[in-house]
């Protein structure tokens, strides 16, 4: 342990300790405050429970005396996963001491002094692949790219875009100064980058930030140029922006903006508000609020739920993205997505059209690439966004749970298409839990640059190989699977979509049961597949028949069924 | 003509037997072809479609005839509540004139006729006369339909055979038979459990204390700590308090029968509705009168709240589905708030039969919501009633055997709609199994289709189970040899019944989250209707059932192919990965985010 550390350490072992958690009964034991963790252990001989709390996770304490005189005191810890744990102490001083611990130890600023600097299982070693793909592999797997498509490396010292990775993919027919030059009009530098390559017709979407037109209206040639080089003369592309007409023309006013018709010829804008920032914040505080209400009876429920919009939020993300995948897939247009930053709300669309238009995104290691690439690399700034989730009472600064709500979003498609995603709602609560706080080095730091000069890929494990390794991808994955190349189109009626009970109400019997099932029912699948392995074995061999007519008028059947 | 060849509709599964024959106007099964009428269905999702009307003694079938079209409308009679004439002969502007329907089934339906020559007289005639047979001196459909099927509905439930399963009689319990003829309660079944130590001459005595004769009685048995859930009416204890000495030594000799130290006795009602009932002689058991027992009163609002409250859920989705404030809109109907409440009622009454002490439920009659909270309640602590089978056992134990006004509640063949009595009670239990499924995924066998063929023939008239208010009724019209059972369909197609992922060995009381938290609307059924709202997550069971059938049914013809063929050469087929049947709800159903 580092000294800065055991600064903050006045009392490390309290005996006498009462636990209470959700759904258990109080627990009698000793607690003890290390550098990163808060360790409970039941006093009891056989079967003792431990409680290992990682101090990172810990969103909002409160203390407050008790006991005789304050002679004991109580420590409410409000986690980032929404877990609310109560410890009584004996013994004021050492309430204090392990409360103002806490405090100091769960908000470190410095990222190297967090934990997944220290993190060291034994069966993983700092020398495995950290990250799963790169724009280059990408790149090179996609072939349909390459005549008109080529990877850049601009950015090679960050010194383009700050928060863009090393490499990204563009038009071939714009060269490095261009882009450098487009790169100047957009703000951040995050010029117009390709994200995904539509298999079936060849139609691409690329995001952005804004372009910094200003009051005075001014255009940049070379920004113009990169976008007209993505699409072909003949064609029209589209750009969803992400803000209102109204915002974007105010923005003009800060220095921001929209790409003019006049000098995006082939560009037809859309807007689609969705909401960001201080007012996603807001809105998941009251989701929490009203979820943890705990007078249950006749408590206008719905009506809370309903005044904390979140459900609505899902539905601007869930129909923006669709509305993205219908000009991909289905009028056969590209597609430029982009807000302001063109780092939150350009994200959660672009990763969850991705999700409805392509079958890759829905594997479990898809959509963990998709994260990856549309997340950590494309420099969404999960330092700021996920430093507090909805308890804390600390001024809030940049937090935002975007990415939270883009797990919801994809938790919903799950439940409205309940075989087409090869991962869980397990998966999705394990990384809504890791983004706030997390053993692993992944969704530290805003940007790859930021990743580099601390070295967290040197110094830290990755999650998302983590995941995948045998033993854990199956705790992950979603029994019932069965990969469709069809795209999936939610339903974004307010009937249709539904609070994500996993998550908001995790800590409650409910949850516990569905756990259970959950367990039941992969038990039965495994089974049934150990039975129909026979069959398996016996299409490898049909379906190399030439009866086509016959074979196809069976599935037209099928398809009617 | 080949209409009815391409005739198909997910929401109802079976009645094809019926549909081929309606063409050949040979009435096979007891169902002729009445009318066949050009005109047009305004869809409320489609617009105005121009097609041909059927109407036979049991349903009314529509198929557009519009090229482009393929809307069908497939509407059993007995689903019919109102029908009314819309415009008259002079009314303006288009499709003006025609008929609206109201169905009890959460939809409305409107067909515009031409103007001229009282086109409608005689589709509103016909549909009038049979879809309100009973009003017309004529027979429900179901003693006219002929269908057969392998599995004899009738032999399911055998009300002492379902007693012996519970180890009854016993010791403390016999079975009585002094209602064989329905003569101490022309509403309750012919075999009674009661306390041993109670004579024949006390249940005769107490009889006279209850509302309409609906004594307690044993409904279920703990099998190892002996609690008992017994059930009855209110006590006629009317404004002047009066006492009955037997109901009370009756109730006791209840409580004494497992060594309860105090008998809990759960009264449906709220507390002021109880009060009020004095005034019409009725009331609740007092303090001082059941000195050994204790009044819990469940807050559970009468059949005239649940009517009303229903009709509010009916006005935010049907035909267009509130969108802006839906939630808010949906708390406003207070659907969700009872069922949150008859839940939790039930919760409290298992909670105390599994901790040992007996508990007597009842209402104002004991046949609404009595019925609701004692089957509830043991369908959370018997597995039993959770099987396919066992299901059928508790509806016709609790609600067909027991009394609830299947006939008065739903108002079979009758043409007074607003009648006071209707009153969707059983939807409202079958809605509260349902939020018990969802909790529970694996532990019950019958699936949401199951619950919802139910909730169809609820209405149909085309099975005898849901027909009449009493066993007595039923008995003097012959239901069981003159019509079907509802459990002949469905126990001779169990397999679509069936949910893949019961696990038989769920044996523990179940205790749902009655909480609004983790209720939710029932969209498959209430918005079923409404193409736009996917049926979603609908029966996760059933579609992964619906694929392991295609595949199998898939990999059988391929094999077949195989033997018929056996030169295997082509590649096309390898290319296209595995068969993997696109699923129904993977379609390319449009988003509604136009530009």
């Amino acid at each position: 342990m580092t000294m800065e550390f055991s600064e903050h350490i006045k009392t490390a072992n309290v005996d006498d300790v009462v636990l209470k958690l959700p759904l258990r009964p109080a627990l009698k034991g000793t607690l003890c405050v290390t550098a990163h963790h808060l360790v409970f252990s039941e006093r009891k001989e056989e079967g003792s429970y431990q409680l290992l709390l990682l101090l990172r996770s810990v969103d909002a304490i409160e203390k407050r005396m008790t006991g005789l005189s304050g002679s004991s005191g109580t420590i409410v810890i409000k986690c980032k996963d929404l877990r609310i744990l109560q410890f009584d102490i004996p013994g004021m001083e050492e309430c204090l001491n392990v409360a103002s611990s806490i405090e100091a130890l769960s908000s470190l600023e410095s990222v190297t002094e967090l934990y997944p600097f220290f993190h060291r299982p034994r069966e993983l070693s700092l020398s495995e692949p950290w990250g799963l793909s790169s724009p280059q592999q990408q790149y090179a797997q996609t072939e349909r790219l390459w005549d008109r498509w080529r990877l850049s490396k601009v950015n090679r010292n960050f010194s383009v875009c700050m928060s863009y990775p090393r490499t990204v993919i563009v038009p071939c027919a714009i060269d490095d100064i261009t882009l450098a030059k487009a790169a100047s009009f957009r703000q951040g530098g995050r010029f117009p980058v390709l994200c995904y390559y539509h298999r079936s017709n060849g139609m691409v979407i690329m995001r952005s930030s804004q372009p910094m037109t200003g009051a005075n209206r001014k255009r940049c040639r070379e920004d113009e140029l990169l976008l007209q080089a993505a699409i072909d003369e003949s064609e029209m592309g589209y750009i969803i922006d992400t803000r209102s007409a109204q915002q974007a023309q105010q923005a003009r006013m800060a220095g921001g903006g929209f790409e003019s018709k006049a000098f995006y010829h082939h560009w037809r804008r859309l807007h689609r508000h969705l909401e960001r920032g201080k007012v996603l914040q807001e809105s998941l505080i009251k989701l929490v609020e009203a979820c943890g209400d705990p007078s249950q009876n006749m408590d206008r429920w719905l009506s809370k739920l309903e005044n904390s919009k979140w459900l609505s939020h899902v539905h601007s993300a869930l129909s923006t993205a669709g509305l993205v995948a219908e000009c991909v897939e289905r009028d056969g247009h590209s597609v430029l997505v982009h807000g302001f930053e063109g780092t939150d709300t350009t994200l959660l669309v672009t990763s969850l059209a991705q999700l409805i238009l392509d079958p890759a995104s829905r594997t479990f290691r898809g959509f963990l690439q998709l994260l990856e690439r549309e997340w950590v690399q494309a420099g969404h700034p999960f330092r700021q966004r996920c430093a507090h989730s909805a308890h804390s009472h600390a001024r809030l600064r940049q937090e935002c749970p975007a990415f939270l709500l883009l797990l919801d979003a994809t938790w919903q498609l799950g439940r409205q298409f309940p075989l087409a995603l090869e991962f869980s709602e397990v998966l999705l609560l394990r990384l809504a839990q890791d983004a706030y706080a997390s053993d692993y080095g992944t969704f530290l730091c805003s940007s790859e640059q930021e990743r580099c000069a601390l070295q967290v890929k040197e110094n830290t494990h990755c999650l998302f190989q983590f995941l995948l390794r045998r033993e854990e991808r199956e705790k992950y994955v979603n029994p019932l699977y069965e990969a469709t190349d069809l795209a999936i189109w939610p339903s974004v009626h307010p009937q249709s979509l539904q609070l994500w009970t996993g998550l908001f109400l995790r800590w409650t019997e409910y949850a516990q049961t569905m756990d259970e099932a959950r367990e039941e029912i992969w038990t039965i699948v495994k089974e049934r597949k150990e039975t129909d392995r026979p069959k398996g074995c016996a299409h490898t061999t049909l379906s190399r028949h030439d009866s086509f007519t016959n074979v196809e008028n069976l599935m037209d059947e099928l398809t009617v069924l | 003509s080949s209409w009815h060849t391409s005739w198909r509709n997910p929401s109802d599964h079976s009645p094809r037997v019926c549909l081929i024959n309606v063409h050949a106007a040979q009435p096979l099964c007891g169902c002729c072809v009445f009318s066949d009428k050009d005109l047009i269905y305004m869809c409320p999702f489609h617009g105005a479609l121009k097609g041909k009307v059927f109407i036979t003694n049991y349903r009314l079938y529509f198929r557009s005839t519009d090229m482009e079209s393929t809307v069908t409308l497939d509407v059993p009679l007995g689903v019919i509540g109102r029908i009314e004439k819309m415009g008259g002969a002079s009314s303006r502007g288009e499709n003006s004139y025609g008929l609206d329907i109201t169905c009890k089934d959460m939809r409305n339906l409107r067909f515009a006729l031409k103007q001229e020559g009282h086109s409608r007289r005689d589709i509103f005639g016909e549909l009038f006369k049979y879809a309100f047979p009973l009003s017309h001196g004529m027979p429900l459909f179901a003693f006219l339909s002929q269908e057969k099927f392998e599995e004899n509905g009738w032999s399911v439930y055998n009300s002492i055979d379902e007693y012996r399963r519970q180890n009854l009689p016993s010791e403390q319990w016999r079975i009585s038979f002094i209602n064989e003829s329905y003569e101490l309660c022309d509403t309750y079944p012919v075999h009674l459990v009661v306390p041993y130590k109670a004579t024949d001459e006390d249940l005769r005595r107490v009889a006279t204390f209850r509302s309409r004769g609906r004594i307690p009685v044993l409904s279920w048995i703990h099998r190892e700590n002996q609690a008992v859930i017994t059930r009855c009416s209110q006590p006629l204890v009317g404004m002047s308090g009066k006492r009955n000495k037997d109901d009370e030594r009756y109730l006791d000799i209840i409580r004494e029968a497992n060594g309860t130290p105090r008998l809990t006795i759960y009264d449906a009602r709220p507390n002021v509705n109880a009060v009020a009932n004095k005034a019409t002689g009725g009331g609740y058991e007092g303090d001082d009168a059941y000195q050994n027992a204790d009044l819990v009163f469940l807050d559970i609002h009468n059949i005239h709240v649940m009517r009303e409250s229903l009709k509010k859920l009916k006005d935010i989705v049907y035909p267009n589905v509130e969108e802006a404030h839906w939630l808010s809109s949906l708390e406003s109907t207070h659907w969700l708030e009872h069922i949150k409440l008859v839940l939790s009622g039930a919760i409290q009454i298992a909670d105390k039969v599994s901790s040992g002490s007996s508990v007597v439920v009842h209402c104002s009659d004991g046949w609404d919501r009595t019925a609701q909270l004692t089957s509830l309640a043991m369908l959370m602590l018997d597995s039993y009633y959770r099987t396919l089978r066992g299901f059928q056992v508790l509806l016709e134990k609790e609600w067909i055997g027991f009394g609830h006004k299947f006939t008065s509640r739903i108002g079979h063949g009758d043409k007074n709609h607003a009648d006071q009595d209707r009153s969707p009670i059983f939807l409202q239990f079958v809605d509260c199994v349902w939020q018990m499924t969802k909790q529970f995924p694996t532990a019950f066998e019958f699936n949401e289709r199951c619950l919802v063929t139910i909730l169809d023939h609820l209405y149909s008239c085309r099975f005898g189970t849901f027909l009449y208010n009493c066993e007595s009724v039923r008995d003097s019209n012959k239901v069981r040899s003159k019509t079907v059972s509802l459990w002949s369909l469905i126990n001779s197609d169990k397999a679509a019944y069936v949910n893949p992922f019961y696990t038989s060995d769920c044996s523990r009381v179940l205790y749902p989250v009655a909480s609004m938290r983790h209720l939710e609307l029932w969209v498959n059924y209430y918005i079923r209707w409404n193409p736009r709202i996917r049926h979603q997550q609908s029966p996760v069971e059933q579609r992964y059932k619906e694929l392991l059938a295609l595949r199998d049914q898939y990999l059988k013809k391929l094999e077949e192919l195989q033997l018929s063929d056996s030169t295997p050469s082509s590649a096309r087929l390898t290319n296209s990965s595995t068969p993997n049947a696109p699923l129904p709800n993977q379609h390319l159903t449009h988003l509604q985010t136009p530009f």
